[in-house]
């Protein structure tokens, strides 16, 4: 039975400027916007050069964790991307400290760095390692499984994978290798 | 008879009632003091008595095999001592998950243990690679592909009364060996050799990390970045 109203198309427009965005902007850096997440977190997309300067700038303006990184592979044909997920936790102890009970709304800014490579172009990202340094195994573990190479950073190898490892397995294209101890046992 | 009889009536009343040809008077003493076995049987009760393993664990499984360790189940009661040395350790239980990084160190250390040894597979993981054996990029499909296994141990992970069953079982094998079989019982070929043409390079992996160069130049450039070294107040976005 058909609907008799036809369901809410939605509508292709542009994402909004978020604040972080828009301060960005202020400041004269280039990035691109990106579509929220689906929590309303702020995502932009960020050339692989600009990522320390803007990295940086996030910072300086409170961003002063990096909660995640990581990366993920956009299919077939598609591009390899590296995320920096920051929040800013300092504004929020002082928060803390202050009161004894926080409010249940009050939540942390968040934003969502994206650095998108070609697949088969260069692979190369400034690492972050500078600025935070928990993006020391999380770095590792993303070279590890996508090949994707953090210049500058100070142990630029294998995090989970045997060294001598080929390839790199969470990429779509990997084709596993036919090693007798990884056939099926029956 | 309600109270025991002292040794001395015992050999009077058999002696009274083993007529006509009397009790055996000459093998008594000795089948009261000497007990006859074989020398494979006291060679096994103190093999199976003191089944050693080797204190080796990779993932869940070992939890509930640390269970054993403690006074609740406490594995001591059957003679197994867990040893931190393969050299002093006559069982390896697998427990957990063997990935292919692994896998050498696995069969380095059941090669390091003295013979005779014995191995136990314990858990789904080590038996067919358990749920990694779907899409896992790195775990190994059975352990038995790289050491041989005398003792399949099925569960995800087994209780540790399921252990015990286990240990039970093999200390039945262990009791049913015998010195003039030792032999053959030996392994040969039962595991993958392949001669490996390999031409060592430098190890990546040297055991220095916050000590590497690399690590220390990385920090010195980190330490000149104006925003690691202060922070402005604020800067409200």
């Amino acid at each position: 039975m058909p609907e008799d109203t036809a369901p809410a198309q939605p509508a292709i427009t542009a994402p909004q400027p978020g604040p972080v965005s828009t301060w960005l902007s202020s400041q004269g850096f280039e990035h691109a916007l990106l579509e929220p997440d689906h929590l309303g977190v702020e995502v932009i997309g960020v050339e692989a050069p600009f990522l320390p300067v803007i990295a940086a700038a996030l910072k300086a303006s409170g961003f002063d964790y990096l909660q995640c990184q990581g990366g993920y592979d956009e299919g077939p044909g598609g591009r390899l991307v590296s995320f920096y997920h920051l929040v800013k936790l300092a504004g929020l102890a002082d928060q803390s400290t202050a009161s004894q009970h926080l409010p249940g709304d009050v939540k942390p800014e968040e934003v969502r760095l994206k650095v998108f490579l070609a697949r088969d172009g260069d692979l190369t990202i400034p690492s972050l390692y500078g600025l935070f340094r928990g993006a020391d195994w999380q770095e590792r573990e993303t070279f590890d499984m996508y090949g994707i190479r953090f210049e500058g950073h100070p142990h630029p190898k294998r995090l989970l994978m045997p060294e001598d490892w080929k390839g790199y397995p969470m990429r779509k294209d990997y084709v596993q290798p036919d090693f007798y101890e990884m056939q099926d046992a029956y | 008879m309600a109270e025991a009889l002292s040794i001395n009536a015992l050999r009077d009343q058999r002696s009274a009632s083993c007529n006509p040809v009397g009790a055996p008077s000459v093998t008594s003493d000795l089948s009261e003091n000497v007990i006859l076995t074989t020398l494979d049987d006291l060679h096994n009760w103190a093999r199976l008595s003191s089944l050693w393993p080797l204190l080796y664990g990779t993932a869940c499984c070992f939890i509930e095999f640390a269970a054993l360790i403690g006074s609740r189940f406490d594995f001591d009661r059957f003679g197994l001592v867990p040893r931190s040395s393969p050299r002093q350790a006559d069982l390896l239980i697998v427990a957990g998950t063997v990935t292919m990084k692994m896998a050498p160190a696995l069969v380095r250390l059941y090669e390091q243990m003295p013979e005779p040894k014995y191995v136990i597979a314990m858990g789904a993981c080590t038996i067919t690679g358990g749920m990694f054996s779907a899409d896992s990029t790195t775990a190994v499909r059975g352990v038995d592909k790289l050491i041989p296994v005398d003792l399949y141990l099925p569960g995800c992970p087994p209780r540790p009364e399921a252990i015990f069953d286990a240990v039970i079982k093999l200390r039945k094998k262990v009791g049913n060996e015998a010195l003039s079989e030792r032999g053959n019982l030996m392994p040969t070929h039962r595991y993958l050799t392949v001669p490996h043409q390999l031409k060592a390079v430098e190890p990546i992996v040297d055991g220095r990390y916050l000590r590497a160069e690399t690590q220390k130049a990385a920090l010195a450039a980190a330490a000149e970045l104006p925003v690691g070294a202060a922070i402005p107040a604020t800067t409200t976005a």
